[in-house]
């Protein structure tokens, strides 16, 4: 019951679609019940709310005779709809959780113990703070497998090898590499690395190792795994 | 049908004696012979008189401009919504919807004659009604729901069960 808080626009809304198909708060005459709710607001509706606006003025008229209107004054949170929140019960429900606590306080200086607890909690969260800060973020990594392939089988495989790890990148670290023959003499290099994801990429690297134009004719990935 | 009308407002008005009442003409106008006058022809007339006999002359209004409403309500009662056909009465109940919105009584803040006669008038019209046309006059609905209780008003027509859930939320303001 309660039309919610008639200060506001979400409780004079409440009343305007109550009154919409009522006279009167109660009933079909003016009573208490018009002169409670009347009270309770501060100013007229406004006109979009016009059977808030309907019911405010016809009650304004009763304003002399407003003692004398029958039945008797309950608290707001009697009229309205039912099913909408009461709010201006607000005290009740508070002071009763306060009791609930009482009972149920079977440690003691429960406020006591929330305080030390508190503490303890900030304390520990700074700590864990600190140490997060020194260890270095995880920094996403991947193993890449390159083939670099040469142009036929006279090309000097160990230069090649050189030119490629002559290649040197903030977040490059060359690792294994071997020579996987390929048919007719020829031979590719298998070469891993590990790299850093925000700084290095595939593209990049084919880019500098096909820059190699008098040894390698391709490179490809062979592999790609995350770290 | 006006001769029950005027026989419930003279319960209403707790007026001892009833009257006897004769009708004149095909519309059955209801005519009240007075022993010492000539015949009072007309239900706003009959009615007006009744108001004046038991001395309740609010129920004509409390101020000029309410006497004028109340007699244009009740001259609207007789002239258009007595033996109106279908189409004229959705005009008829658009323009009381309109009307009564910002309005609790038909004339002023208080109940009067107009009030009684177009409740008595519309009430075929409303009885009739599909619920969907109710939920759309929101007003007359309203206004009709709080009229028929009115103490001591409803004496020959049956109560009108209006419904509080809205069963068609479509449009209304």
């Amino acid at each position: 019951m309660g039309f919610g808080d008639l200060k506001s626009a979400s409780g004079l809304k409440v009343l305007n679609d109550f009154l919409s198909e009522r006279s009167y708060i109660e009933g079909y005459v003016p009573s208490q019940a018009d002169v409670a709710v009347f009270d309770a607001i501060s100013a007229p509706p406004s006109a979009d709310l016009c059977h808030a606006l309907r019911w405010y003025n016809h009650i304004k008229s009763y304003q002399s005779q407003k003692s004398s209107l029958p039945g008797v004054k309950k608290p707001l949170g009697q009229y309205g709809p039912a099913g909408v929140a009461d709010s201006t019960s607000g005290p009740a429900p508070a002071s009763k959780e306060d009791d609930d606590d009482d009972d149920m306080d079977l440690f003691g200086s429960d406020d006591e113990e929330d305080a030390e607890a508190a503490r303890l909690k900030e304390e520990r969260l700074a700590e864990y703070a600190a140490r997060k800060s020194k260890k270095p973020a995880l920094i996403a990594k991947s193993s890449i497998l390159l083939d670099v392939k040469p142009w036929d089988d006279e090309t000097d495989m160990a230069k090649l090898e050189e030119c490629v790890r002559s290649i040197q990148m903030d977040g490059l670290v060359w690792g294994q590499s071997k020579f996987v023959p390929v048919g007719y003499g020829i031979k590719k290099l298998q070469i891993s690395c590990v790299v850093e994801d925000d700084k290095v990429g595939t593209d990049i690297l084919e880019e500098q190792i096909t820059a190699f134009e008098d040894f390698v004719q391709s490179m490809d990935v062979a592999a790609f795994n995350k770290i | 049908m006006a001769l029950r009308e005027l026989s419930s407002l003279e319960k209403y008005l707790g007026l001892k004696k009833p009257n006897k009442y004769s009708t004149q003409g095909d519309k059955k106008v209801p005519v009240l012979q007075n022993n010492n006058g000539p015949p009072l022809v007309g239900l706003v007339t009959i009615a007006c008189h009744l108001v004046k006999e038991a001395k309740r002359p609010e129920l004509l209004g409390d101020s000029a401009e309410g006497r004028a409403v109340v007699q244009q309500w009740l001259e609207h009662r007789v002239t258009k919504l007595d033996g109106c056909t279908k189409e004229d009465t959705k005009t008829i109940l658009k323009d009381l919807n309109l009307y009564l919105q910002d309005k609790v009584f038909l004339a002023g803040n208080q109940f009067t004659l107009a009030d009684a006669f177009i409740y008595f008038g519309i009430h075929p019209l409303i009885v009739e009604m599909p619920i969907q046309e109710k939920e759309q006059y929101v007003n007359v609905t309203r206004w009709f729901d709080h009229i028929q209780h009115h103490p001591g008003l409803r004496h020959h027509l049956p109560p009108l069960v209006v419904l509080r859930n809205r069963i068609y939320t479509s449009r209304h303001h």
